[in-house]
């Protein structure tokens, strides 16, 4: 059984007195394991399917489930996000942080150190534990907001656009650790961003996404093989799906 | 180091010694100004009702801060955490707070007699105010992604609000701690002022009335005292919570 | 803007009707709390009592020689030391040590020293009011970004031009804002000392209505003192608001 699966899902707003339609009959599924990024240009719903996804909001029509089940609110045992902003908690120090959803769950104290200082390792920031938020660059908050998803152990990783803030150095970094942390969790992602690159580097499938009202216009498959490094990124076969979808996106009816 | 030890001290006894010498030549009259001599005496004369009255303005003083700390912060929050709602309540609140409220307490006094209830509850009424209306802007500033988080991860409302809103709202607070906790200390010392049963304030006016200066300023003097003592302890809850504050601006 | 009027009314509604229920249904005793309506019918009668008046008139006029007296000079000190800051340095920390004292503690003081006449009373509105302004002026002196005034002098804007085009209107709403402070400490300074101590005044009618259990004209008078100052408030604020619009516009142009 696929681990997510949307059906013709819809979502209206109502904006004053204009009903704005964001997502139209948005179909797809992601099996267990993957790295499935959603890509498009600005507005055109992406993270509104995200937060769908996430429980945050309903949708207007359609259904989206996660192993079989409806999502209708957040299931934070199945399903860890991280955000674009880190929103960590700024009086914690990064393990406190990491171990903040545990913590309000009720679990062990000493069940949680271990299990989060464990997470802080593998995203590698285990000598930054007793750091707070402010001593912390922005690439460092991120991924402790990463080690924090991944704290309750959920099948499935919701991530919004969460490298869009940082310097494209560290992007690329934070890129190719993620796919590191992925790789050795076996978690199953699913990634939205604007940036094409990004989306082709890191995932196994590429949705393609149209503008508002947004649709899935192609699903591509990206066969590169892993581990991959960031030198493919120049690479003449990435470069042409890159101009692929690129020009999906910008000959998409409106 | 030492040195400047040996001359804070030097200083504060020439000012004593001076202060003595100003009254003692009546250049100003002893009835206005008690020298310091005049102070001790007081002290050794009555210290006793004195320490008894302290104990008792301290109380009332100790049970006004827990309820309107309570009151305004609970408040604060609540209505804080909705738009419309901290926009309907803060206007009305500040207005209110504009009225002397001074001119409540003789209708405390007939209500509840001049015992240490009237002065509680106006402590209350004095310190309520400024501690609601800094908690509402503190809650209303924190930004919408906190509360987003807060859901992803399957917080219960009251996790979200006692550890999630609550200390993101603190630092804001604590301005409005501080002048809220103040105002409950002059409130209820003066009260006791107009008219009570007992207390500093109670004792300063006693003593006005009979003249005995020296008695009024070691009064006021105690009751400085207790201003001071609330003063360093709100700095120190204070100091701790900047520590927050300079990490929540560089989180950003 | 609708949710604060609404909040106003609701606010009104409920105090104003549950008072007046609260009273009609005999709820509470009457004695304790007579109906909204009867203590208003007093108010009108004050209104018209000469005797009353002059009363309103001596507290209103302590009020505002205290303020005329204490504004004017708290602002020129707040330039002083925002303009030479090494005086400000010495000074800073007395002016904050005054304001954290509860400067009403000294009331008995004063009586010792000056009685219990208009002088007390305003002398006592006078050190309220003065400290407040004080450090609302200094603030507003500090908050000039420099780099303003360079440009002016870049400029060639002359000593007057930058006192009226750059340093007013960056001052003045700080400044109002203390005056508003101002007024507010100041009155109940007044108040209170003629609470405590007095032989005329709004202040002592008050208290003692309180003291001889005359509900109904403590009501009236604690109605009417609310709203005057509530409506001298209102007033002060809008007037920062209209002020600070105005300048922000000239000093844009």
């Amino acid at each position: 059984m696929p681990v997510i699966e949307v059906s013709k899902l819809g979502k209206d707003f109502s904006a004053g007195r204009a009903r704005v339609r964001a997502l139209a009959d948005v179909s797809f599924s992601v099996e267990e394991g993957q790295f499935v990024t959603l890509v498009g240009p600005s507005g055109c719903g992406k993270s509104t399917l995200l937060q769908i996804l996430a429980g945050l909001i309903a949708a207007t029509s359609g259904e989206a489930r996660i192993e079989g089940e409806r999502i209708c609110a957040p299931m934070p045992d199945k399903i860890g996000m991280v955000f674009q902003d880190p929103t960590l908690l700024p009086w914690k120090t990064a393990l406190a942080n990491v171990e903040f959803p545990l913590d309000l769950r009720g679990i062990d104290r000493t069940a949680r150190r271990k299990r989060c200082a464990a997470l802080l390792e593998l995203v590698g920031l285990s000598e930054f534990a007793d750091h707070y938020p402010h001593e912390l660059s922005g690439g460092m908050r991120q991924r402790v907001a990463i080690a924090r998803g991944l704290a309750q152990d959920p099948r499935l990783i919701l991530m919004d656009e969460p490298f869009a803030a940082l310097d494209e150095q560290t992007r690329t970094r934070m890129g190719h650790d993620l796919l590191d942390i992925w790789a050795k969790t076996g978690k199953t992602v699913f990634f939205i961003t604007h940036s094409l690159t990004e989306a082709i580097y890191l995932s196994d499938v590429v949705l393609v996404m149209s503008p508002r009202p947004g649709q899935v216009i192609d699903t591509i498959a990206i066969d590169f093989p892993r581990p991959r490094e960031v030198d493919i990124i120049g690479s003449e076969a990435f470069g042409r799906i890159r101009n692929r979808i690129w020009h999906l996106i910008a000959e998409a009816p409106a | 180091m030492q040195w400047r030890i040996i001359k804070a001290f030097a200083i504060a006894a020439a000012a004593m010694a001076l202060w003595e010498a100003v009254v003692r030549l009546d250049l100003v009259s002893q009835i206005i100004l008690a020298a310091p001599s005049h102070i001790v005496l007081a002290a050794a004369q009555d210290g006793g009702v004195f320490l008894h009255a302290f104990a008792t303005t301290s109380i009332e003083i100790g049970a006004a801060i827990v309820i309107a700390w309570t009151l305004g912060i609970v408040l604060g929050v609540v209505a804080g955490s909705s738009h419309t709602l901290a926009a309907a309540t803060a206007p009305v609140l500040s207005s209110i707070f504009a009225i002397p409220l001074i001119i409540l307490y003789p209708l405390l006094m007939a209500w509840l007699g001049i015992g240490p209830l009237s002065k509680v509850v106006f402590g209350v009424l004095s310190g309520f105010f400024p501690i609601a209306l800094n908690t509402i802007d503190g809650v209303r500033a924190i930004e919408r992604r906190y509360l987003v988080f807060a859901r992803s991860i399957g917080a219960t409302k009251f996790q979200t609000y006692a550890r999630i809103i609550f200390p993101l709202a603190l630092p804001a607070m604590i301005s409005g701690l501080r002048v809220g906790t103040g105002l409950v200390v002059i409130g209820v010392v003066v009260t006791e002022m107009l008219a009570s049963l007992g207390g500093i304030g109670y004792l300063i006016s006693y003593h006005r009335t009979l003249f005995n200066t020296g008695h009024v300023y070691f009064g006021i003097m105690l009751a400085l005292v207790m201003s001071v003592a609330v003063n360093i302890g709100l700095t120190w809850l204070d100091r701790r919570i900047g520590l927050w504050r300079m990490r929540e601006q560089a989180e950003g | 803007m609708g949710a604060a009027v609404a909040g106003y009314l609701t606010f009104a509604v409920v105090l104003l009707g549950g008072w007046e229920l609260t009273a009609r249904l005999a709820l509470v005793d009457a004695t304790l709390l007579p109906p909204l309506s009867e203590v208003c019918v007093i108010l009108w009668r004050f209104l018209h009592d000469p005797r009353f008046i002059a009363d309103l008139g001596l507290t209103g006029g302590e009020v505002a020689v205290a303020f005329l007296i204490a504004a004017p000079l708290a602002i020129s000190t707040g330039f002083l030391l925002g303009e030479r800051l090494h005086l400000a340095e010495t000074f800073n920390p007395v002016v904050h040590f005054i304001l954290a004292v509860p400067q009403s503690i000294f009331l008995p003081v004063f009586i010792l020293a000056f009685g219990i006449g208009f002088l007390e009373k305003v002398l006592f509105g006078i050190t309220h009011a003065y400290f407040v302004i004080l450090v609302n002026s200094f603030a507003a002196v500090r908050s000039i970004p420099r780099p303003l005034v360079a440009a002016a002098r870049v400029f060639g804007a002359t000593r007057a031009q930058i006192y009226t085009r750059i340093y007013l209107p960056a001052m003045l709403p700080l400044i109002l804002t203390g005056l508003r402070l101002g007024m507010i400490f100041c009155i109940i300074g007044v108040l209170l000392a003629e609470m405590y101590a007095s032989r005329r005044g709004i202040g002592r009618l008050i208290f003692t209505w309180g003291e001889g259990y005359q509900i109904p004209q403590l009501l009236a008078g604690i109605v009417l003192v609310s709203v005057l100052t509530i409506a001298v408030n209102e007033a002060m604020r809008l007037g920062e608001l209209h002020v600070g619009r105005f300048y922000a516009r000239a000093s844009a142009a």
